[in-house]
């Protein structure tokens, strides 16, 4: 089947199995790779990326359901000026271990911020709950959350 | 096993065939009783038959029901067709076996029957394939029982409209009764396998059962277990889309939902969702109310009980630490009449076994339950499950290890002795 979809603000023309993922139309065939692949079973949250701007799963999002949301994966979402406060926020506080889960991360957060601008410690527990990190990085994810929302108000 | 059979059903669906004058009124007839999702097999084509039943005298096929001469029905009669279908008496004169739902289909018009085989004489591409034999022990093969079930069990041919209800809900009860065969499922069976009531008069009529390792719910007025918190729009939208606020399909509604209701006129799912709302509650029940207190032990991080724990890591991503989830995309947990349900059947098989796609008038939903069989012990599982029917407001009881070992070994996907379907 051919779709097309919204990707990062550019339609994406694709030509693929409707039951694909969204996670594989991604990596491996428009070639965005920053979006991570954890365990393909909604577990990790290694995956997230937003569609109309809530955070989704790519893992379990068959492409042909995609219909005209637009996605935006961690290759763009620097470009909303939430975004770019997530990120600035996550380099100053050094929040990466190994990485791999970060993007995701990034993702669940920005989303909530733009949700919740001045988000609780239930807030964070809540949005912030499906995205593993091997590494526990989680103190510091709580801290760059709340840092980039300090940001966000001023 | 089910899995693949339900997603091959569903794949057979879109090969319906239109031809230039197609019969329109009788392929929406078609689709209004889901002929297609018991007649076909997992890549086959559409209406050949083929699909494994279970049943409580042996296994049986369905059969070719393509106008092909020999294999299928081409050689049927219009007198012939009316006969199988509303009295279970093939050409031949053998007896069907009550899987088929001619009990249920024994309501239709004779105006609508003659659109049925219209259809299927004319616009159903002829498939060529020979019927599988059935495979049952001698002892119980004979058929004259049939004919004595049939006479106590199957009501004489036609719809008799209640005269004191108004013409939507007659058209309702036409369609839930009949072609629809709703309480295949959602009825109590007696002790001959008989649906204990086929239609509205009687208080069991769609009042919720137990079948193939779920338990289909109550379709009636009930507050917390049944439709009594549903809004009319709130059922027709659900036939529709396969989800609202409430719930989403699951087991072998899935292949009502992929196959029938959402191509159903807006005035007939009208119809049903008024219907349905007649039928009177059988439980005394409270509606569910909410308790805000689990969801802030949840984020206060306060998981004192294995099952809560669980909960945290395994569900709360998507079905939220409020138990509210993503409705129409995830099921609420809180207030779910599945959840509530004396028989916690339904939620177990989904939690070992996950969900399968619904694909409403082919586009499929994302967020699909996935399966934890693998990972979770059946003691975990009922501990999850036990705090879920106890969570926000739900009043359900606890599940135990062994109703949940019971369940995980006969949906084994890997077992020969699964059952794939019994009747539908
Ligand atoms: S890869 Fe999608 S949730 Fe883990
Ligand atoms: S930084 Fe390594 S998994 Fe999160």
């Amino acid at each position: 089947m051919h779709y097309t979809i919204e990707i990062n603000g550019a339609q994406q023309s694709v030509d693929i199995d409707g039951e694909t993922p969204l996670l594989w139309v991604l990596r491996d065939v428009v070639d965005l790779k920053g979006t991570k692949f954890g365990c393909g079973a909604a577990q990790c949250g290694a995956c997230t990326v937003h569609m109309d701007g809530h955070p989704i799963r790519a893992c379990q999002t068959p492409i042909a359901s995609v219909g005209n949301g637009r996605i935006t994966t961690i290759e763009a979402v620097g470009e909303s000026r939430l975004g770019k406060l997530v990120q600035e926020a996550w380099i100053e506080l050094d929040v990466p271990q190994c990485g791999y889960c970060q993007a995701g991360q990034i993702m669940s957060a920005t989303a909530l911020l733009t949700r919740t601008p001045n988000p609780t410690d239930h807030d964070i527990n809540e949005a912030m709950n499906g995205n593993l990190c091997r590494c526990a990085t989680y103190t510091r994810i709580r801290a760059a959350i709340k840092h980039a929302a300090e940001a966000g108000r001023a | 096993m089910k899995r693949l059979i339900l997603a091959a059903a569903l794949l057979a669906g879109f090969s319906f065939v239109a031809g230039a004058m197609a019969n329109e009124k009788g392929e929406y007839l078609a689709r209004a009783g889901d002929c297609v999702a018991c007649h076909s097999v997992p890549g086959g084509r559409a209406f050949a038959g083929g699909l494994k039943m279970a049943s409580p005298v042996g296994t049986l096929y369905t059969t070719n029901i393509t106008p092909d001469p020999e294999t299928g029905i081409g050689s049927y009669t219009l007198e012939d067709f009316d006969r199988s279908i509303r009295r279970g008496i093939a050409r031949d004169g053998h007896r069907l076996y009550p899987a088929m739902p001619y009990p249920s289909y024994a309501k239709l018009t004779g105006s609508d029957i003659a659109d049925l085989y219209d259809y299927f004489m004319h616009d159903v591409p002829a498939v060529r394939q020979a019927n599988r034999a059935n495979e049952i022990p001698p002892f119980l093969s004979p058929r004259w029982p049939l004919a004595v079930w049939n006479v106590v069990y199957t009501p004489s041919p036609g719809f008799t409209p209640d005269p004191s209800k108004d013409a939507q809900w007659n058209r309702g009860a036409y369609l839930v009764e009949g072609l629809g065969h709703c309480g295949a499922c959602h009825s109590p069976r007696g002790t001959a396998w008989q649906e204990k009531s086929l239609d509205a008069r009687d208080s069991s009529f769609l009042a919720g059962a137990n079948l193939d390792d779920w338990y289909a719910p109550s379709l009636r007025a009930n507050q917390a277990t049944g439709l009594g918190s549903w809004s009319q729009g709130e059922i027709a939208e659900f036939l529709k889309t396969g989800h609202n606020r409430h719930a989403v399909a699951y087991g072998s509604m899935g292949d009502v939902i992929n196959n029938s209701t959402p191509y159903l006129t807006d005035s007939d799912l009208a119809a049903i969702a008024a219907f349905l709302a007649s039928l009177p509650a059988t439980e005394a029940e409270t509606a569910w109310v909410e308790d805000t207190s689990t969801a802030q032990a949840l984020l206060s991080g306060k998981t004192d009980t294995a099952g809560a724990a669980l909960y945290v890591s395994a569900c709360q991503t998507c079905h939220r630490a409020n138990g509210a989830a993503a409705p129409p995309y995830v099921p609420p947990l809180a207030g779910n009449p599945t959840v509530l349900d004396k028989d916690p059947a339904s939620l177990i098989n989904i939690v070992l076994n996950g969900s399968w796609p619904l694909v409403a008038k082919g586009r499929p939903d994302a967020y699909r339950m996935p399966q934890f069989r693998e990972q979770l012990k059946d003691r975990q599982i009922a501990e999850v499950v036990s705090f879920i029917r106890g969570a926000w407001g739900n009043k359900a009881g606890a599940v135990s290890p062994q109703e949940v070992a019971a369940l995980r070994k006969s949906t084994q996907p890997s077992s020969d002795n699964i059952v794939v379907l019994k009747m539908r």
